[in-house]
Formats: C-alpha cells, sequence, structure tokens
C-alpha cells in the first residue's frame, strides 16, 4: 500500500478521508505487522518524504511500542519480543539512521522510538551493541547528529533501570554526556540535551557520585551550566541539581556554598522559569532534612543511616531574607487562578518548609519583615507581610507562636473585615486558618480562642463569608480549622452557642450564586462535615435536625432535570457533596446509641434517596453514595439486610465499574461493611456477590489496585456466613491458590511492585483467615483439611522469601494461627513438617512490632493446642 | 513535539484551598474504618475464651530471655512516663501523642508471655490510665486505656487488685451512650477482674457493674454478647449467690438468655451457656426460672447439633446443674414419654461416646441425676442404648467417671424411696446388669480411696447380697473379692464405712457361710 499517502490523509481535515485512511493504515497493521513497522520505519528514515507522513510513521511506531495502560503495555511488549528478527533489524536499522536526519522533527520522533525498543530489549540482553554504537563516534559528528544522541541516550536512561546497563557504559554514557553539557561546546542545542540526558542519567550515577574526582567534575559543569547564557540550559541546570539533591544530599556539604550563591543570584535576577528551579533545589534540601530529622525521632539508638548536614540552619540567615523578598513579587488576581504558580508562592512555600525544618530559629528572621510591611500603603506588602506569618506557623514551637499570634489576631480578623485588597483578605483568611489549624486546640495550655474572642472570630468568619468567593472560601477554610481543634473537647464544645449560625451560614453559602467558583461550595461542605464531626452530645439535636435539611437538599438535586452538560457536572459534584455531608451524619448520630434510635427513623427515606443517586453516572457521586451506605449499614446491623432487594442490583452494578475503578474499589470496601453488619443475613446475596467477586479477580482489564481488598472481602463473606460459605469453598480456594502461587516471589520486580504484591499478599491471607474463623467450630471443618498443605506451602515459601512487609507478616502468622485453631489435630502433623511453625513463628514471636508479636503469640498458643490433642 | 516528556516539577503550594484535601482526607477515613472492623472482628474471634477447654495449655517461654525481660521492664517504665508527659502535653495534636502514647504501653504490655504488669504498676500506670477514661474522652483513647487495663487486670491477682481506682469509670463507659467498641474493651477489662478473686468481684458488684453488664447482652449484636456474656459470668461465679440472683432478675435477661441460646452461634452461645452453668449452680431461685423457661429444651438442641467442645461444656453441665437443681425439671420438663427426655438421653449418648473425656464425665452426672428420678425414669435408661457404654465406661473409664457410671447403675437399681425406708429394689435391672458383669466394678471402687466412692460400692454389693434371687448374691461377691474388699474397712476411720460393711460382712458372711456347701 501507499504508506505516505496514508499517513497524509490520517491527517487530514476532512473526516471522511481522514476515516478512510485510518481504516487501511489499521488492516495493513492486522494483516502484516512486521511489514507494517518496517514500512513505517521507512518512512520516517527517508529524507525525500514529507515531514507531516515521517512524524506521524514514528508516533505510530512509538504507539505500537508503548501504551499507558499497564496491561495493554505488557502485551505490546511481548508482541514486539514475539516479532520475526529479521524484521526487528530493519526497524532498528531505519531508526538509528534517522537519528542523522536533517529533519529535526524527524530525528527527534526517532530518539524516543529508539528509547522505547531499548527499554524493551535492554532488560532481556537483547540489542547489546546500541550504547556503544551510539557512543562510537560522537565526537566526529556534526551537531545536529550528536543533539539527536545525546537525547537519545537521555530518554534510554529514562526508559530502562540502572541495573541492566553495567558500569563500563554508564561511565561512557556519562562522559559523553557531561562533555556535551561542557561550556566548550558552543553548540546551544547540542548543551541542552546533554543537559537534559545528565538529568535522566543521574540515577545510573552511583558509583559516580561516590568518586571524589568524578563527582567533583560533574558538580563543577552542572554549576557552570546554570550561568549559560541559554535561559533553558540554566532551567535544566537548576533541575539537575534539583534532583541531586534529591539523590545524593549527603555528597553535597563542599558544594552548598557555592550553591547557595548560585541560586541566590537566580532567584534574584534571572528569569522566573530558572528562579522557580533555583527555589526548588532549597525546598528539596528541606524535605530531605525533615525526612532524616523525623527518622531520628522514631530512632532512640541514634544510629540512623543518613547524617543531618543542617544545611538550612546554617544557610537561615542568608536564606531567609532571600526568600521574604520573593513574597513581593506576587501575580494580580493568582488567587483566582486554582492552577497558578509564581515566584512569590514558591518562595512562600518554602518558606514554610523552611520553618518546619529549622523551628524557632526562623521566628526572629521573619518578625521584623513582617512588623515593617503588614501596615505599609501598598497591598503587595501588607500581602506579602501576612504571607509571611502564614508560611511560619508551622514548625515553630507553641511558646514561640503562641504571644506573637495572640497579638496579631486582633489585627488580622480586622484586616479580613476591612483590608481593600482582596488579596490582603484572601491571604488573611488562610493565615487565621493556618493559626488555627496548627496552634489552637481545645486543649492547648494558653489558647488562642477563649470565651474573650471567640465570639469575635466566629461572627468576623461568617461575615467573611459573605466576601467574594475566594475569600469566603478561606474563611470556611479558617472555619474547619477551628472546628478541628474543638475534636477532643469533651463534653461541652465553645463552638456549641454559635452551632446553629455557623450551620446556617455554612448552607447559605453553598446557596450563594457564585458558589461554584473557587470552589466555595466544596469547601462550605466540608466545613460543615468538620463542624459535624467535631461536635458534642449538646447540639445532637441540631445534628438531627440537619438530617432532614441534607436530605431535602439531595432531593431537590436529583429533582433537577433537563440540565446543559456544564449543570450536570455541578449537579453530580453538588450531589457528592451532599453524600458526603450525609455520611458524616450518620457517622455522628451513629455512634451514640440515643442519637441512633431516632436519627433511624430517617433510614428508609434516606436509603430511597442513595438509591436514586445511582441513576446519576458519576463515580464521584457513586462512591460517595456508597460509602454513605457504608456508614448507614454499620449503624443499621442485621435489620440493613431490608434494603437489599433493591439495593442489591447497584452493589452489583458498582462492582462491575471497571472504568471507575474507585467505585470498584470503594463497593467492594462496602460489601465487607455489609457482611460485618448483617452476618448471615446476608446469605441470600453471597451467590451474587461471590460470583462477581471471583469474575473481578480474574479479569485483566480491572485495575490492579482493586485486587487486594477484593480478597480481603472474600474473608470478609466468610466471616459473615461462617460455613454456609461451604458452597463457594471449591472456587474461592482455588482462585486463592492459583493467587497464591503467582505472588509468592518477588525477586526481579523493583520497590513499587513489590510493595504492591505485598499488598496481594495480605488480601489473600486475610481470605484464609475469614474462611478458617468462619468455618471455626463447625461440623464441616473437615472440607478445609486439603487445602491447608498448599497454605501452609504458601506460607513458607514467602517466608523464605524474606521480603514480607509487617502487615503480610502479622496477617501471615494470623493465618497459620487459624489454620491450627479451626482444623485442630487434623492438621498437627503438617504444621509440625511446616517451617513456618518453627522459624517463621519464632522470628514473629521476637519482632519489635507488637501486632505480629500478638497474632504469633496467638498462633503458638493454636498451634500447642492443635498439637497436644 | 518540542519538549516531549520534559515537564519541570511543580509542589503543591503551601496556601490552597481546604476542600480538595478534606474530601480526600474523609474519604480515606471511611475506608479506614472498615478495615479497623474487620481487625477487630477477627481479633475477637480469635481471643475469645482462650484455654477454657480442659486440654491446659503449656506455653513454654524459651523465647524470652531474661535480659529482654529486663529491658521489657524499662521500656514499660519509660512508656508510663511518656504517657504522663503526653497527659500533660496541651500543644497541638496532642490526641495523637496520647493515643500513641496509650499505644506504646498497650503493645509492651501485650508483649511476652510474661507481661511487664508489675513495672507498669511500679511506674503508676492505673492512675494514669484512670485518667485517660474520664468523660468525654475520644473513644479511641478510651479504647486504648480500656485495653492497657485489661492486660493489666489479666496478671496475677495481687496485680489485679491495682486496678481498684480504674474499676468505677471502666463500669461508667459500660453505658449505652459508650461505642460498642469501647463498651466491650470495658466489659472485658472488667472480666479480668472478676476472674481472679471474689473480694473483687464483690467490689465490682458494689460498684453496679451487673447492671450495665446484663444490658449489654440484650441486643443481638454478636461480639457484644459475646463479651458481655463472658464477663458476667465471671461476675457472677460466687461463692456468694447474691449476683446470680440478681442477675436473673434484671429486666429482659431470661429472654435473652433464651433468644441467643436459640438463634446465636456458636461462640455467642458458649458465653451465654457459661452464664447460665454459674446461674444455675448458685441462685435457686434463677434455676426455678430457667427450668419454666425454654431453657432446658433448648440447651439440649444445642447439645444435639453442635460439635464444639467449647460450647457443649457449657451446656451439658448447665444441663446437669439444673436437672440436679430442681425436680420440676426431672419430673416435669424431662418426664417420661415426652420427646424432649428422649432427646435429652440421646445426647447424653453422644456425649458418652464421645472422645472428650471432660464431656462423658459431665453427662454421667446428667445421666445420674436423671437416673435417680422416677422409675419410669430409670426405665427409659436401663432400655436405652446408654446401658452398655455405661457398663463399658464402669470397667474401663478413669476413676472419675467411673463413680459418676456407678452413681447411674447405682440408680437404675433401687426405686425412688419415700421417707427413710431402706430403698426398694428392681430387681429386673439389678439382675441383668449384675449378669452383664457390672459387679467387679462396683468392688473395684470399694476399695478406692475415695470415701463417697466406695460408699457407692458398699452400696451396690449390699443390693446384690440382699436382691439377687435364690440366695446368689453371696456367692457373686465372694468370687470377685468382695470380701477381701469390705475386710479392708475392719478398722476404717471413718465409722460409717466401717459399720456398713462390717456389718455386711458379719450379716452375709458370718459364721454360718457356706456352710451348706460342705
Amino acid at each position: 500500500m501507499e504508506v505516505t499517502q496514508a499517513l497524509l490523509n490520517a491527517q487530514s481535515i476532512d473526516g471522511t478521508v481522514r476515516k478512510h485512511a485510518e481504516e487501511s493504515l489499521r488492516q495493513f497493521q492486522e494483516q502484516n505487522l512486521p511489514g507494517f513497522l518496517v514500512s513505517l520505519s521507512g518512512e520516517l528514515a527517508s529524507e525525500d518524504k514529507p515531514v507531516d507522513s515521517r512524524k506521524l510513521a514514528g508516533l505510530i511506531l512509538k504507539n505500537a511500542l508503548d501504551a499507558k495502560d499497564e496491561n495493554r503495555k505488557r502485551e505490546l511488549v511481548q508482541r514486539w519480543l514475539s516479532l520475526d528478527s529479521a524484521a526487528k533489524a530493519q526497524v532498528k536499522a531505519c531508526l538509528l539512521q534517522t537519528l542523522s536526519s536533517l529533519v529535526l522533527e524527524a530525528r527527534s520522533t526517532a530518539t524516543q522510538v529508539v528509547a522505547k525498543i531499548a527499554g524493551i530489549e535492554l532488560p532481556q540482553k537483547q540489542w547489546p551493541e546500541l550504547i556503544g554504537s551510539l557512543l562510537s563516534n560522537i565526537h566526529q559528528v556534526p551537531a545536529h547528529v550528536k543533539q539527536a544522541t545525546l537525547e537519545t541516550l537521555g530518554y534510554l536512561c529514562e526508559e530502562v533501570s540502572h541495573e541492566v546497563v553495567d558500569q563500563d557504559q554508564v561511565n561512557k554514557i556519562l562522559t559523553a554526556v557531561v562533555q556535551g553539557m561542557n561550556s566548550s561546546e558552543k553548540n546551544n542545542d547540542v548543551r541542552l540535551a546533554a543537559t537534559r540526558a545528565l538529568y535522566n542519567a543521574l540515577g545510573f550515577a552511583q558509583a559516580n557520585f561516590s568518586n571524589d574526582m568524578e563527582r567533583e567534575y560533574i558538580m563543577r559543569v552542572v554549576c557552570e551550566t546554570t550561568m549559560s547564557p541559554e535561559v533553558k540550559i540554566r532551567q535544566t541546570a537548576f533541575e539537575c541539581l534539583v534532583s541531586i539533591a534529591a539523590m545524593y544530599y549527603v555528597k553535597l556539604a563542599p558544594y552548598i556554598q557555592d550553591i547557595y550563591n548560585i541560586t541566590a543570584k537566580a532567584v534574584r535576577g534571572d528569569e522566573e522559569s530558572v528562579a522557580l528551579q533555583a527555589i526548588e533545589f532549597w525546598s528539596t534540601i528541606c524535605d530531605e532534612e525533615t525526612d532524616i530529622l523525623e527518622e531520628y525521632v522514631g530512632d532512640t539508638t541514634g544510629d540512623s543511616d543518613i547524617p543531618c548536614f543542617y544545611f538550612i540552619k546554617q544557610a537561615l540567615p542568608a536564606l531567609v531574607p532571600l526568600l521574604l523578598e520573593t513574597l513581593l513579587k506576587q501575580e494580580e488576581d493568582q488567587d483566582l487562578d486554582e492552577g497558578a504558580w509564581n515566584i512569590a508562592m514558591a518562595g512562600g512555600t518554602c518558606l514554610g518548609l523552611v520553618a518546619r525544618t529549622t523551628g524557632d530559629d526562623i521566628v526572629p528572621l521573619v518578625m521584623p519583615f513582617i512588623e515593617e510591611n503588614i501596615t505599609k500603603q501598598d497591598w503587595r506588602q501588607r500581602e506579602a507581610a501576612t504571607y509571611a506569618f502564614g508560611s511560619i506557623l508551622e514548625g515553630p514551637s507553641p511558646d514561640k507562636l503562641v504571644p506573637l499570634v495572640n497579638h496579631a489576631l486582633p489585627f488580622m480578623l480586622s484586616a479580613l473585615v476591612k483590608d481593600p485588597s482582596n488579596h490582603v483578605k484572601d491571604t488573611t483568611a488562610w493565615t487565621l486558618g493556618r493559626m488555627f489549624e496548627f496552634l489552637h486546640s481545645s486543649i492547648v495550655g494558653t489558647p488562642i480562642i477563649n470565651e474573650g474572642n471567640a465570639q469575635q472570630i466566629i461572627t468576623v468568619l461568617l461575615q467573611s463569608m459573605k466576601d467574594v468567593p475566594n475569600v469566603a472560601e478561606k474563611a470556611c477554610g479558617a472555619l474547619y480549622f477551628l472546628a478541628q481543634g474543638y475534636e477532643d473537647v469533651g463534653l461541652t464544645s465553645p463552638i456549641t452557642p454559635f452551632f446553629q449560625e455557623i450551620v446556617q451560614s455554612l448552607l447559605t453559602v453553598t446557596h450563594r450564586e457564585d458558589a461554584t467558583e473557587s470552589r466555595l461550595r466544596t469547601a462550605a461542605y466540608e466545613t460543615l462535615n468538620e463542624v459535624v464531626r467535631c461536635s458534642t452530645d449538646e447540639t445532637a439535636p441540631l445534628v438531627l435536625q440537619l438530617v432532614a435539611v441534607i436530605m431535602m437538599e439531595l432531593h431537590k438535586c436529583l429533582e433537577a432535570q433537563n440540565l446543559s452538560s456544564d449543570e450536570r457536572e455541578k449537579q453530580s459534584e453538588l450531589t457528592g457533596l451532599l453524600c458526603g455531608c450525609l455520611q458524616v451524619i450518620i457517622q455522628k448520630l451513629g455512634s451514640s446509641e440515643p442519637t441512633k434510635y431516632v436519627f433511624l427513623q430517617y433510614a428508609d427515606q434516606i436509603m430511597g434517596l442513595f438509591i436514586r443517586v445511582f441513576a446519576c453516572r458519576n463515580a464521584t457521586a457513586h462512591e460517595e453514595a456508597m460509602l454513605a451506605i457504608g456508614a448507614l449499614a454499620y449503624a443499621i446491623g442485621p435489620d440493613f439486610a431490608k434494603y437489599l432487594p433493591e439495593f442489591y442490583q447497584f452493589l452489583e452494578a458498582d462492582l462491575q465499574n471497571f472504568e471507575d475503578y474507585q467505585v470498584c474499589a470503594v463497593t467492594v470496601g462496602v460489601v465487607g461493611d455489609i457482611c460485618r453488619a448483617l452476618e448471615d443475613k446476608i446469605l441470600p446475596y453471597c451467590d451474587g456477590i461471590m460470583t462477581q467477586l471471583l469474575k473481578n479477580l480474574s479479569s485483566d482489564n480491572l485495575h490492579r489496585s482493586v485486587k487486594p481488598p477484593l480478597f480481603s472481602c472474600i474473608g470478609d463473606i466468610a466471616l459473615a456466613i461462617g460455613d454456609n460459605f461451604n458452597k463457594y469453598l471449591t472456587y474461592a480456594m482455588n482462585t486463592l491458590q492459583i493467587a497464591a502461587e503467582m505472588y509468592a516471589h518477588t525477586s526481579g520486580f523493583d520497590l513499587e511492585m513489590t510493595e504492591y504484591i505485598n499488598n496481594l499478599r495480605n488480601g489473600i491471607l486475610e481470605a484464609y483467615s475469614g474462611i478458617f474463623q468462619g468455618f471455626k467450630n463447625s461440623s464441616k471443618t473437615q472440607f478445609l483439611i486439603p487445602y491447608a498443605s498448599h497454605i501452609l506451602h504458601f506460607l513458607d515459601s514467602i517466608y523464605m522469601e524474606k521480603d514480607m512487609d509487617d502487615v503480610v507478616m502479622k496477617t501471615a502468622i494470623g493465618v497459620l494461627g487459624d489454620l491450627a485453631d479451626t482444623l485442630g489435630s487434623n492438621a498437627a502433623s503438617l504444621i509440625q513438617q511446616s517451617l513456618s511453625s518453627r522459624d517463621f513463628l519464632n522470628e514473629c514471636l521476637t519482632s519489635d512490632d507488637h501486632m505480629i508479636k500478638e497474632s504469633a503469640k496467638w498462633a503458638k498458643l493454636a498451634i500447642s493446642r492443635a498439637i497436644s490433642v | 513535539m518540542a519538549d516531549p516528556g520534559f515537564s519541570s516539577t511543580k509542589r503543591d503550594p503551601i496556601k490552597s484551598s481546604v476542600g480538595n484535601a478534606a474530601g480526600i482526607r474523609r474519604r480515606e477515613h471511611a475506608v479506614t474504618v472498615g478495615k479497623e472492623r474487620r481487625e477487630s472482628l477477627v481479633r475477637a474471634k480469635r481471643l475469645c475464651r482462650v484455654g477454657i477447654s480442659d486440654v491446659e495449655v503449656d506455653v513454654e517461654s524459651d523465647m524470652m530471655i531474661d535480659e529482654e525481660q529486663s529491658i521489657l521492664e524499662s521500656q514499660t517504665s519509660l512508656a508510663v512516663q511518656n504517657l504522663k508527659s503526653a497527659l500533660a502535653y496541651q500543644g497541638k495534636g496532642a490526641m495523637q501523642k496520647r493515643v500513641g502514647a496509650l499505644q506504646k504501653l498497650r503493645r509492651l504490655l501485650s508483649r511476652s508471655e510474661f507481661p511487664p504488669v508489675e513495672s507498669a504498676l511500679k511506674a503508676g500506670a492505673v492512675a494514669i490510665l484512670a485518667q485517660c477514661l474520664s468523660f468525654g474522652s475520644p473513644d479511641e483513647q478510651l479504647l486504648e486505656a480500656a485495653w492497657c487495663l485489661t492486660n493489666i487486670a489479666a496478671g496475677n491477682p495481687e496485680e489485679t487488685k491495682a486496678l481498684l481506682p480504674a474499676l468505677p469509670l471502666l463500669i461508667a463507659h459500660l453505658g449505652e451512650k459508650s461505642s460498642s467498641p469501647v463498651a466491650e474493651q470495658c466489659a472485658w477489662a472488667l472480666g479480668n477482674v472478676a476472674g481472679d478473686d471474689e473480694e473483687l468481684r464483690n467490689v465490682l458488684l458494689i460498684q453496679g457493674a451487673l447492671i450495665p453488664l446484663a444490658r449489654m447482652m440484650l441486643p443481638y449484636r454478636r461480639s457484644t454478647v459475646r463479651t458481655a456474656a463472658w464477663a458476667l459470668s465471671n461476675l457472677i461465679k460466687g461463692p456468694n449467690p447474691k449476683a446470680a440472683n440478681e442477675l436473673i432478675c434484671v429486666d429482659g435477661v431470661l429472654d435473652a438468655i433464651v433468644r441467643h441460646l436459640t438463634k446465636a452461634d456458636d461462640e455467642s452461645a458458649t458465653e451465654v451457656a457459661w452464664v447460665v452453668v454459674y446461674l444455675s449452680a448458685l441462685s435457686n431461685i434463677a434455676t426455678s426460672m430457667l427450668v419454666k423457661s425454654d431453657v432446658l429444651q433448648l440447651l439440649v438442641n444445642r447439645l444435639a447439633t453442635s460439635n464444639s467442645l467449647q460450647l457443649m461444656i457449657p451446656v451439658l453441665r448447665s444441663l446437669g446443674n439444673l436437672i440436679a437443681g430442681d425436680s420440676h425439671a426431672t419430673y416435669t420438663v424431662l418426664s417420661p414419654g415426652l420427646a424432649v427426655t428422649d432427646n435429652a438421653i440421646q445426647v447424653m449418648i453422644k456425649c458418652l461416646k464421645s472422645e472428650q473425656r471432660v464431656l462423658k464425665k459431665e453427662a454421667a452426672w446428667v445421666l445420674s441425676n436423671i437416673a435417680a428420678g422416677s422409675v419410669e425414669h430409670k426405665q427409659l435408661i436401663y432400655s436405652s442404648e446408654a446401658v452398655p457404654l455405661l457398663l463399658h465406661l464402669l470397667s474401663a473409664a478413669p476413676f472419675d467417671i467411673r463413680k459418676e457410671v456407678a452413681y447411674i447403675l447405682g440408680n437404675l437399681c433401687v426405686a425412688p424411696t419415700k421417707g427413710d425406708e431402706k430403698s426398694s429394689l428392681i430387681l429386673e435391672h439389678l439382675v441383668s446388669l449384675v449378669e452383664k458383669g457390672c459387679l467387679p466394678g462396683f468392688i473395684d471402687l470399694v476399695r478406692s480411696a475415695d470415701i463417697e466412692a466406695a460408699r457407692l460400692g458398699l452400696q451396690f454389693i449390699e443390693l446384690v447380697l440382699r436382691g439377687m434371687p435364690n440366695g446368689k448374691g453371696p456367692k457373686l461377691v465372694e468370687q470377685e473379692d468382695g470380701i477381701e474388699a469390705m475386710e479392708r474397712f475392719q478398722f476404717h476411720e471413718n465409722e460409717d464405712l466401717r459399720t456398713m460393711a462390717n456389718s455386711l460382712v458379719d450379716k452375709y458372711f458370718g459364721e454360718d457361710y457356706g456352710l451348706d456347701e460342705l
């Protein structure tokens, strides 16, 4: 077929032409995949073809090798690996040839495709000559080829794990890359490609950063590159520094003074994109040092692996003034743009991190700035002063901050009402919220909110909730933390006298015409939720009244019809918020017996509303309704069974919602809630639920994060229905056994995958526990005996792998106990033969984790009973 | 495609909207609640009445060497100190600090086979934990504090006494206003306290623990019923019957017992059955109320349908107590001809056949009480499958079972007596049982050091000597070395037995004995 024309037609503005072309390309691909890929690579490599067809050819090639979806990606990888090797060689040759193309777009597409193939083949020990051939003549080639080669190396480092490249090749890559960055390189494209390649290659450079000479060289070149005349190169060089700060913190001491000088210069004088990265360097250092210091606190022995160099503490006198300067560079109306990010925002964020890292020391450095600017004529100065104050409220001790806050509070309250600038009011409300978040609590020694000022504070916040949406949103936030501070207040809350007024004001906010701006309505409902959650028994009657109000809101919201798509989206969002609100109310009222009984009068109506929610096709609304139903089931208990005939179909439908996998995950959790509430009354629905659970587990299209809770849910069902589970036993055990075999080993997987496998194992083990405990003391325990040997074997294998996390360890040793407890002497000899009953048990008995130890003691007891009979 | 895949990192601004984070936190919380409930359900299933079976578990403590124990002790003192300072701390996050400190202590107290209770007490844990139980404290804190106290209460009796100051608060949190996990944990702690010592039981009763625990047993919520019943069974176990008398009179308790024995799962039923055991053992009022309700029938049904040893033990003992305690049980409820009576005898046979020694013994005891009933009762047992089993047990079972079996067989051979008159024989039963070889078993009992068993043996020998037709009695007794057995009592310190044995020997084996054979 004429590929060029098809590729051009596929980009036609005429829909019919486009469709036809896409169809013929698809047919070509289906009928002869190797031929198709070879044609595409030939197209990409041909200098005489139009640039548009070459670009699309490259793009289709890339998409034939990689996909976002995990399962699809695995398929594509397998497909490429099993392809005819002559075709693969031809494709690769064309791609490497394209790296020398004079056409930038063709080159640049080829670099990415080469990296994708490398990502597939290098881990399989295929294409071993690739890196060598890329580097072989890098010094002799023209600049554009050098640029493409460096770009390819950069993508390659991004695609493959550093374990699959030997150190010798890493050294060569780094040498080529760092040389390309060097100031002696006069071509800016080459320097930029080299700097970007270094950014991706830093993860490969462990050994090189441990070698003083090599590290010196790399660091010198990176620092030099930050002074390149080209802004993109400077920005990328700073990004390298940020990455180095995160990866090689311990190696930074000799360079930190120089880096401070470079970053200060950039923050003060460079373009914003560069200045942002310079600030990000210090934010990253803060992240590292807080992690290390937190580790210190948890580690009483004091021999933590990573030392803290206290770079931030040392840089403090210079760093703080630098950051304070940035606060004055606000953009007009940045508060109205949710995605805004500028130097003032980055500077304030960094200042907050510095405060968390250093604590009290920052306060005297910031206070003069605040005092000097807070009353100035220019709104920028007042806003910057307020922002600075808000930023340092987390970190320093309450002793240090409370007096300052007490002093500032009246001023802030008045500014919130009177300041002419919306920007200042926005930041003032936020700062009040931070004060309450970090310094106000019902058990604080000298409370910042007391009988004397509570009335005023609440009045001002409620008034401010009538201000423009962004200010009102921040005022809600302040009220949120004010309420949260009284979480543990006991029987009587200082909020009680204002409760009704607060609730009323929040409801009024939710009805504002402009409530959908600045996420105001969301803030108002979440604040209402927090006020309810933290309320005391004194206001229980008012919370009960709220039930009917929110139900009415939900009813009205569900009634609305003939909506535009924009309106429908807002309706769905509101539905979700209202269900969330009901969930909090149900949990609150359900937690004490007297209110629960009054509340349960509404149960029928509430359930009716929730069921109507399922008619709207919005994931968040479904998720919230499901969670609320879970809370309701728990509050009602076994009587919840009466809703199942109607509710069941929606439960089953959402268990099948693979597309919105979060909905599916939440629904699986709700099945568990219902099992615990209904116990054996769930039995009539178990056929359907179990079918669906097992179906989901065997599906490749369900997001993998749902699988661990699916396994646990099998355990929930078994716990609820006891030995009635017998009818599902064969299927369930079979599924569990296959999964157990698949996930017994983790070798060859990365950390993230190992963590996921541990989650799966935990789910599988929870299922086993549920089944054993469900069958305990029943006459049907003998049906479990045939599975004992496999389960013990699974325990032994994951023990031998030595890669369990604490959660899995606890669940696993519990299963050993459950098995012994339920099967008793029937399993005695099997247990005694297993490694788990000795070495694993002993290891758990001496664990530092009390939960593991408790489960292990239980297992030991159960085993000794089983073998003594 | 100028800068594909190369985008600069941007972190979240410090100044952000409250709504997003709050919503995520709320949903995560809702999901976590479910996980925690699963966890506590499994935990409760595992820990319920561990070690109540007759298999005494010897959990050797080879894992814990002395040095570790001393580290544990110092960690415990430190944890109590930390808890003190967490309570004193008034800053932000104080709640988390306190719960964290409580968890730490609770973990230490759950750690070894020898929990460091003493160190905790020395460091002043009880006062500080009591403070954590103060009214209005959040549930998480209450739960952890009660849990710590539960573990302390599991220590030795002296240590348990140290809990005195905390008892009123633990009792206060049993009320309906508390969440079920908190109430259950408090019940658990109180159950541990009550289990140890009569004095502590009295304190708990004076402080009013009985009524709220009884109320917890009323609704049908598995774990609550189970825990409350367990705690109650400890609380009322006497020996003073006052608590048992009070409990049965609490409104709804009798109904709840009936309901749970009808519907509850085996584990809950087990705990409820233990309550019935102590009620029926101690309180005549309770016994009579229970007998008049459906309880006997329900207990028989449970025994028929369950194979759980843990359940069968208290059920069987309850049955025995009720039958022994109130003649109404035997004469009216279990009257011959009713299906329930046949069922009762069938389940006893099931238990006699069981491998479990404790079931055999209890079943024999129950049967002996039924066998003490009317002639019709005796005929019913005699004609049942029980007799061959009993005969086998009399020859081969451990001593305590043999003794119970002897009571049954003895009772089968005598009719009920009125006043002081000598027991009248049921000759058919006696002859047949002796023919089937039960005499050696009784004579064996005569030789035992147990006075009661010896008396049983002598009584049966008397029946044989007196009752066997054609004067065959003495001959049979002599053949089985009965004379020798009785002569052991010639100088026995127990006057009663001495007289009895000597007069039998004198009467049946006196100077004239054997003359006609010569």
